[in-house]
């Protein structure tokens, strides 16, 4: 009795060790392809807050690659606090010449400097420095590339689902003559890619509707989307006809019907939407390259784009470019990362 | 007189029946009517135009000149497009490796381990960001000599010059294709894995009965159990590497490449639309482009399709 279970028990411990071993390679691969995937982020981040262009990796010496708090703050005079130790002076401060030296940075270099050394990693580390983000900050106008891409990409998404909800509403719900030689139609502009359509579409855009260095003009061309109606249409089959009928009864008119009672059931096929066709037109390139001139109107990705060329070569500053214009849809995607992968598993099987 | 009364009232009945279908009809088209615009002017109208102008001669400014087959012909002549077709055909290796990349990717985060979701939250992360900043990521890695690969290969003394991972003609395109399969694998996986998820579990159990090992299980069962997914993939991924421009445009700094050596025919299509004002020839290019491209999603079903028959 006692041996079966105690042979039982080391049966299960046996087991256990087994699987938790099996486990392990799997993490193994689990861990370095998340590595692969988040390195070069890293990487970037790490360059962002380099204070010198000196290499983090360099021979015969141990690589750079923990960051500690050196010169930190924000404003003009980082030169007095790197002198100093600190700086403060607040912009209203009406002693100081306009539009310089102005804001708060403080070296905390020494301080961290000596407690790295102290647990022998100093080595290793560095001061991380805000000078790259501010820099990038103040001489491109990110913040007004990043107002200009929301514009944008909200606007888009509104005007998709408007019209991509319209749209499938009689496509799936209504009987009407050519019903489904229209939905074949729309679907089969999905074989296009729009490259084909760049060079006439770019022409009515500029010339006819004279679109060029206007945020609208980002805006317009993307007024509907065929796979949005498609999406959309299988929402909509989802909803018993019953509801739809029981409202007709009721002397609903149609518009009111879209409205109050279907709009309301078809929200997740409407954020799935809107989730896509954000980060479509968030990450759309060629066609604000092509429309817009004016550096004013610039989106992000154009504006990244035109980085490099504005701190030539500089790859500090053009990390911390990147790291302003990409960390925040991370967040988002980060936010919304459930209804995101559903909704993308969703619309592929559907 | 009850029968004509009985054929009144069914005739008015028809009346109304058909006027309601009218009014049926009038309310449907009104829903589409805000779409179809949209349609009309930035995607009917375009495709029409396309045609026509890629037969003449056009700057943008002045009006279109008709010139026959003169682009087409200009076309079989012009290395520059036969550089981009070559290219764009290269690109297409990309295809294959993320699809068994990210399937193998799919079947490990389908496992049901603890954290799991972490991981596949992590691999999704290149997906949502932008091809622009991708590019521009990569070009720190790729940095001579101070990016990651060549920093960290120079200080270990693997290499003693650094590689030109992007000022070298032979490299170049390979290391953007790289970035591309980096970029794609999570996206890819994501629909791998909603396929996975629907392959019945049992068929796996019976077929560990039957003595199949592993990989057996999962090129018996997974992949024919996740064909349609892996046909939409092939399909996918195929054409957006034949398309492929921002990421040639980011990493070469709208040069093309050192030489043009990563010149695509999209690059090559902007190029001659938006920088040498030729948009007629341009029109040309994306028209080949087109035909191209349907052939190849046309020649990809029949492939896969033909892989079905031969299973049953």
């Amino acid at each position: 009795m006692t041996t079966a279970s105690l042979t039982a028990a080391r049966l299960r411990r046996a087991k256990r060790l087994r699987r938790w071993f099996a486990n392990t390679g799997w993490y193994l691969v689990l861990i370095s392809f998340a590595l692969l995937t988040v390195v070069p982020f890293l990487w970037t981040a790490l360059m962002s807050v380099r204070p010198t262009s000196a290499n983090i990796f360099r021979p015969g010496r141990a690589p750079e690659i923990i960051p500690y708090p050196g010169l930190i703050g924000w404003g003009y005079g980082q030169d007095e606090a790197r002198r100093e130790g600190s700086y403060t002076a607040l912009p209203w401060d009406s002693s100081l010449p306009e539009g310089t030296r102005y804001g708060w940075w403080r070296d905390f270099t020494p301080t961290f400097s000596e407690s790295f050394k102290r647990i022998g990693l100093d080595q290793f580390a560095f001061p991380a420095t805000t000078v790259n983000y501010y820099r990038v900050w103040t001489q491109v106008s990110l913040p007004r590339y990043f107002v200009n891409s929301f514009i944008v990409a909200v606007s888009v998404v509104m005007l998709q689902l408007l019209t991509c909800s319209l749209a499938a509403y009689p496509l799936s719900k209504m009987r009407f003559r050519g019903r489904d030689a229209i939905f074949y139609l729309i679907l089969s502009t999905l074989i296009f890619p729009e490259q084909l359509t760049l060079i006439p579409s770019f022409i009515i855009s500029v010339n006819i509707l004279g679109l060029a260095n206007t945020l609208q003009g980002l805006i317009i061309p993307f007024g509907t989307n065929a796979f949005g109606i498609f999406l959309l249409r299988q929402t909509y089959q989802s909803i018993p006809d019953e509801l739809i009928e029981a409202a007709r009864m009721d002397g609903a008119s149609e518009i009111g019907i879209w409205w109050r009672i279907l709009l309301p059931l078809i929200r997740p096929g409407l954020a799935t939407l809107a989730i896509f066709s954000f980060i479509g037109s968030w990450n759309s390139f060629l066609w604000p390259l092509l429309m817009i001139r004016q550096e004013q109107l610039y989106t992000l990705p154009v504006g990244l784009a035109f980085l490099e060329g504005a701190f030539s070569g500089n790859l500090r500053t053009v990390a911390a470019g990147i790291m302003v214009a990409t960390v925040p849809i991370i967040l988002v995607f980060l936010l919304f990362q459930r209804q995101f992968v559903r909704g993308l598993s969703g619309a592929v099987k559907g | 007189m009850v029968s004509l009364s009985r054929s009144e009232t069914l005739q008015a009945l028809e009346a109304g029946k058909r006027r309601r279908q009218l009014q049926r009809l009038l309310v449907a088209y009104g829903f589409l009517l805000p779409a179809f615009a949209f349609f009309l002017v930035f995607l009917i109208i375009p495709l029409i135009a396309v045609v026509y102008l890629s037969f003449t001669s056009y700057n943008i400014v002045t009006p279109p000149q008709w010139v026959g087959l003169e682009n087409y012909a200009r076309l079989l002549q012009d290395p520059l497009f036969w550089r981009g077709l070559r290219n764009s055909f290269i690109y297409l290796v990309v295809t294959p490796i993320l699809i068994v990349l990210s399937i193998s990717l799919a079947i490990v985060v389908n496992r049901k381990l603890r954290g799991i979701f972490i991981f596949r939250t992590i691999y999704y992360i290149p997906a949502v960001t932008s091809v622009v900043a991708v590019g521009m990521i990569f070009e720190i890695v790729f940095a001579e000599p101070s990016g990651l690969i060549n920093g960290a290969l120079l200080a270990l003394g693997i290499i003693n010059r650094p590689i030109n991972f992007l000022t070298h003609p032979d490299s170049v395109l390979i290391s953007i294709m790289l970035v591309t399969i980096w970029r794609g694998i999570g996206f890819y996986m994501v629909i791998f894995l909603a396929a996975l998820q629907a392959v019945p579990e049992e068929l796996y159990e019976a077929a560990a009965i039957d003595g199949a090992n592993r990989f057996q299980q999962h090129l018996y069962i997974t992949v024919p159990g996740i064909r349609p997914s892996i046909i939409f993939v092939a399909i996918i991924s195929s054409i957006s590497a034949l398309k492929v421009f921002e990421e040639i445009f980011v990493m070469t700094n709208g040069s093309g490449g050192v030489l043009d050596s990563a010149l695509t025919l999209m690059f090559y299509l902007y190029r001659q639309a938006f920088v040498n004002s030729s948009a007629g020839y341009a029109s040309a290019i994306a028209v080949v482009f087109t035909l191209i491209t349907l052939g190849f999603s046309i020649a990809n079903l029949r492939f896969l399709e033909r892989g079905t028959r031969d299973n049953r």
